[in-house]
Parts: structure tokens; sequence; C-alpha cells
């Protein structure tokens, strides 16, 4: 190996070490007894590794609970988003009618503007509806993201015109062209956007907080700044509960990875 | 199977008029090819013919049914696209029983018919592939399979050997010739090759800016073309077009004063009427003989067995070409003798059109 080569992958090391450092020490302080992490200099290494924190995380302070409120939002919100994305990125690339272009500019547009600044009305809509505090309210931002159907609608546009033609003169209807030729060619997209609606919902703070006013109805990032707030001190039950919320979408990424990479490299590609 | 009847076709996208008023008759069975160049509209009356263009005016028949309004399912048709239009995602079998599954048809039947299609197009061994395991040729059999599992009253081919490389070409030139002795359906085949027009079609229809040009065999085409632009389309290297006048006693004038015999005209032209005279690189004949116009070799195109002479004439004259046998005898910069015998001459008037001749 080249000298060269040794330097690229030794950057590339530490760049590594760099990034999975905090990872590592996160898991390190879970396995901490109380009050071991707030010594100087803090400790790498749990001297009596214990799952205490665990114990107490998921009793007393009962997480179980925020973890499937968790799961169940970013699986409902994945499933919404990817229901209603999937066919409007199709349809704003492959089919005609009117004003499509002028309205699909105008979602674009929207881009520019900071989610934040959408919260406020949103927040007056649903309360005029009358769904604030429920779950239905948690998922409504993710129904339909702009970012989602401009990324389906740009990889459908690679998908050649003649193949839609071809299967409806074989006598496919529009549906069953979305399912059956459509989708299967999506799949890379679909992953990578499925994958980026769970994660984004999954690690989503501010809506949650002011949506949900009750605490039954939490989501872990929300239930774990709560719970920050009255046990400052304690690190050793916030990195557990660090870990439980990063853990299920470290561990969803890296099993798609896979295809999420090839996707990138696709598009990379295709240019 | 079914003969196609296209009524005074019209097409508009906004304000531009891609077909004019096309009207065609295609008889049952028969081989048509439609060809002219890019943007004359050949595609767009294929694409209306299958449904996926709906005419601005005009009806299309096939068989006995008007079909004007229907879905491209409910036309007994079947297309066969430039760039295959595989399901990626889906094997050859499944996609050449693609259509016939969406129709609910019995497994057993699907079966025989993907089986059956499969054995004319020698693909049985692909059946199992997904079509980015095949090659170019191996896609475009697996295309023509789909299309023919359907059993289609008509074919419609849209340029469906533009992407292969020439030698792949001729082959599957040859195969569509003899799937379609074997197989009988009509067909619409659109190219802008006027090589695969000339070789596969019983009839040809020569598109140029939405309106049809002329309509008849490759050999009346080929032989009595109604205008400058029929007659410059088909044959490579193209019919030499020349300048000329009408003089006194059947003669003409080339635009560098020198002066040919003309066939008999049907109509006779007053002398100084403006005219072109065509005549076709392998009718001009190389060698000393009454009435040979000495010419000027600028250039020699050889081919093997063959040589095409760039002839350099008088000041004010087109250069012309002339394709013979290749004895390696002449050299660029030769003075040779070319003779235009009036019987292969094609007049045309100012206009373009052609003057009918005596004895054609």
């Amino acid at each position: 190996m080249s000298l060269r080569r040794w330097s690229v992958t030794l950057l590339a090391a530490l760049v590594a070490l760099v990034t999975i450092a905090p990872l590592i020490w996160m898991v390190s302080v879970s396995l901490m007894a109380r009050g071991e992490a707030a010594q100087f200099p803090p400790p790498l290494w749990p001297t009596s590794p214990t799952l205490e924190n665990y114990r107490l995380l998921f009793g007393s302070f009962g997480v179980g609970r925020f973890l499937l409120n968790s799961i169940l939002i970013s699986t409902l919100a994945t499933g919404l988003a990817l229901l209603f994305t999937i066919p409007a990125g199709y349809a704003f690339a492959k089919l005609r009618f009117k004003g499509r272009d002028a309205t699909f500019r105008l979602l674009v547009a929207a881009l520019v503007v900071p989610g934040q600044i959408g919260m406020l009305p949103l927040f007056l809509e649903l309360k005029a509806m009358g769904l604030v505090n429920s779950y239905a309210g948690a998922l409504v931002p993710w129904l339909a993201g702009i970012f989602g159907i401009f990324l389906v609608r740009q990889y459908c546009l690679s998908i050649p015109d003649e193949m839609l033609e071809a299967a409806r003169i074989d006598g496919a209807s529009e549906g069953q062209i979305l399912r059956r030729i459509v989708l299967p060619v999506l799949a890379p997209i679909i992953v990578t956007l499925a994958l980026y609606v769970f994660l984004s919902s999954w690690n989503d703070f501010m809506w949650p907080l002011i949506i949900l006013a009750d605490q039954d109805l939490y989501t872990l990032p929300v239930a774990l700044a709560a719970h920050s707030r009255q046990n400052v001190q304690d690190y050793e039950i916030m990195m557990a509960g660090a870990v439980v919320t990063t853990l299920p979408v470290l561990i969803l990424f890296l099993a798609l990875q896979r295809y999420y990479l090839s996707e990138l490299l696709t598009g990379s590609v295709k240019g | 199977m079914a003969g196609l009847s296209i009524k005074d076709a019209r097409k508009h996208f906004g304000t531009t008029e891609v077909l004019k008023g096309v009207s065609i008759d295609v008889a049952d069975g028969e081989f048509t090819v439609i060809v002219g160049p890019s943007g004359c509209g050949k595609s767009t009356l294929l694409r209306s013919v299958a449904g996926l263009e709906e005419l601005t005016n005009g009806r299309i028949r096939i068989g006995d049914r008007d079909v004007t309004g229907l879905a491209p399912s409910e036309r007994g048709i079947a297309m066969v696209f430039q760039s295959y239009a595989l399901y990626p995602h889906l094997t050859v079998y499944e996609n050449m029983a693609f259509a016939l599954r969406i129709a609910k048809a019995d497994k057993v039947a699907i079966d025989a018919a993907v089986r059956r299609a499969a054995a004319i197009l020698n693909i049985e061994p692909l059946l199992d592939r997904k079509p980015a395991a095949l090659s170019g040729g191996q896609r475009q059999r697996v295309a023509i399979g789909r299309a023919i599992v359907r059993q289609p009253q008509i074919f419609l081919f849209d340029e469906p050997l533009s992407n292969l490389d020439a030698d792949l070409r001729v082959r599957m030139r040859y195969e569509f010739a003899e799937l379609h002795r074997q197989l009988g359906t009509t067909t619409l085949y659109v190219t802008h090759d006027q090589v695969e027009a000339m070789t596969l079609a019983d009839r040809i229809i020569v598109m140029r800016d939405g309106r049809i040009e002329q309509v008849g065999t490759p050999r009346e085409l080929y032989a009595r073309p109604a205008n400058i632009f029929v007659a410059q389309f088909l044959g490579t290297p193209r019919m030499n077009i020349l300048a000329a006048t009408m003089a006194e006693n059947g003669r003409a004038t080339l635009a560098g004063g020198r002066s040919i015999a003309l066939p008999s005209l049907t109509t006779p032209q007053p002398a100084g009427t403006p005219l072109s005279i065509g005549i076709r690189p392998e009718d001009i004949a190389i060698g000393e003989a009454p009435g040979a116009l000495p010419f000027t070799i600028s250039f020699i195109e050889r081919l093997g067995g063959l040589a095409t002479l760039h002839l350099g004439g008088r000041e004010g004259e087109e250069p012309v070409a002339c394709q013979l046998r290749d004895d390696g005898s002449l050299e660029e910069g030769d003075t040779v003798a070319a003779s235009f015998a009036s019987g292969h001459l094609h007049l045309f008037d100012s206009t373009g059109e052609v003057l009918e001749t005596t004895g054609k």
C-alpha cells in the first residue's frame, strides 16, 4: 500500500473515531453506577458495569410507554408519508394535468420557508380541528412532505415514458401501472424516503412538544427532555435514555444502508 | 387480423400542427413502412394509431371498428418501442405474460402463449432472465415477443432497430421480414432509415412536415418518385439534381451552358422553363459515347467492390455523384466522359414536383 493510501486510511479512521467516540461514551456512561460519570476527570469506562439505569428507566420512569409512542408515531408517519408522497411525486413527474408545473414550482418555492414558521398556523388549524394533544395531530406534518414529493418526482423523471405507455397498451390501469411497474422500480428511493421520514419523525422534538400536552402521549425525545429538566444531575440515566432513543434508528439505518447507499450511488451516476 | 384506415388525421401540439390531414389505408396483412426525416410526424401518427396521442381531428378504423376514442388496450394493437420499454424488475417470461395477466387470462393459456412466442423468436433459454442480463438484440426480441403474445390485429413498430449496432440491424431486418411472413399480421413500421423501408416494406409511405409525400411499393417510389424530396430521400448515394432550363428539340441546357437530351414529356414545356433534372448515381455511365459530357473527378469514395465518383463539371453546375464497379483504373483529377441516358432521367418542375414523361 502506498504512503498516500496509508494516510487517507489513517485520516478516515481518525474521522470515524471522532464521530463514533461520543456514541461509545454514551453507551459506556449508561452502564456506570449512579454518580460515577460526575467525577472529575470523567471516567471512560464503568468500573463495574450495571444495567441499573435501564431498570430505572423502564421501571419508575416508564420509558417503555414513550418508546412505544415514538415507534407508533414514526411508523405511522412513515407509512402515511409514503402513501401520499409517492403518488404525488409520480403524478408531478409523469401524469399530464392542468397546472401541474405551476403547482410543483409553488411547492418547491415553499421548501425555502423554515418549518418553524409554519408551526403556529398549523397549531391553530389543528386546534380548530380538535386534533391538539392527539397522535393524529402529531402525524399531520409528516403526511406529505414537499422534500419527499420532490425526491420521488426527480427519480420518476428517469423512468422512460415508453415503459409506462407499454403498460397502458398492455391494458394496465393507472393504479396498476403505479403498483406493478412504478413502485418496484422506485424501490431504492422508497427505502431512502422511508428511512428519512422515520429518522426525522423519530428525532423530532419541537412539534410533539407543541402539539402533545398529555404526558402519556409524549415521544421519547420530549419525555427525555422533560425528565432531564427534573433530574439534570443524573448523567447515567440520561445516557441510558439517549441509548434507548438512538439505538433503534441506528440499527434501522445499518440494516437498510445497503439500499440507502446504493440509491445515493445511483443518483450520483445518473447525475 | 385487420386492415387499418386513417382519415384526415390532424394533430396540434399547442400552436404547432404536427399532422396536417393524413389519410392512409393499410390492407389486411400488409407490411407498411412510414419513413421520413425527424420531426415529419411519423411517430405522432403511429402513436395516434396506438391511442397514446389523441388526434385533434380525424378518424382511425381498425378492421370494421372505429377506434378513434378507444383506450390503447382496447384497440387490438401491440407496439414495439425504440427503447424496448421492457419492465426491468420482471423476468422475460413475466414481461411477456404481463398483458395477459392484467387481462386475468387463464394460467395455462398464458403459459402456452408465452412459450409459443418464445419459440417463434428463439428466446426460450432467456425466459428466466431479467432485461438487464440481455443484449440489445435479445431485448428487442423480448419486446417483439411481448407484442406477439397479445395476438394483436396490428403490430406497430416505432423505430425498433435504431438502438442496435449496424450488424445486428441487418440481422434483425431479416428477422422482421421472416416474422411477418410467418405471422402475416398487418404491420405499421416507422423508421427514418430508408434502407429499412426499402428492404422490409410491401408499401412505403414517405412523410414530410406532417404530410404524406408519396405512397407506393419500394420499387415504384425508387423508379418514379413524385417529387425531388422523395427522389432524394430514397437511395444511397442520393439522386443527383441538376438545375437546367428547357431548350428546343427536346433538350435542356444545364446551368453551366451544356446541353443534354431529355425524355419526351407528357405535357411539353416551352423553351426557357426552369426545371430540375434528376439522375441516380448508378444510372450515370462513364466512358466515351455520343452525347457524353466531360467531368473532372474531384474525389473518389472507394467502398471495396463499388466506388462513388464525385464529378465536377463546368462552373455553375452542381457536383455529380456517380456509382460504378471499382476496377481501380480511375484516379482523382482524371477527366472522364459521363453519359446521362434520357431513359434514366427524372424531370421536376420549379416547385419540385415530377414532370411526367412518356415511357415510364
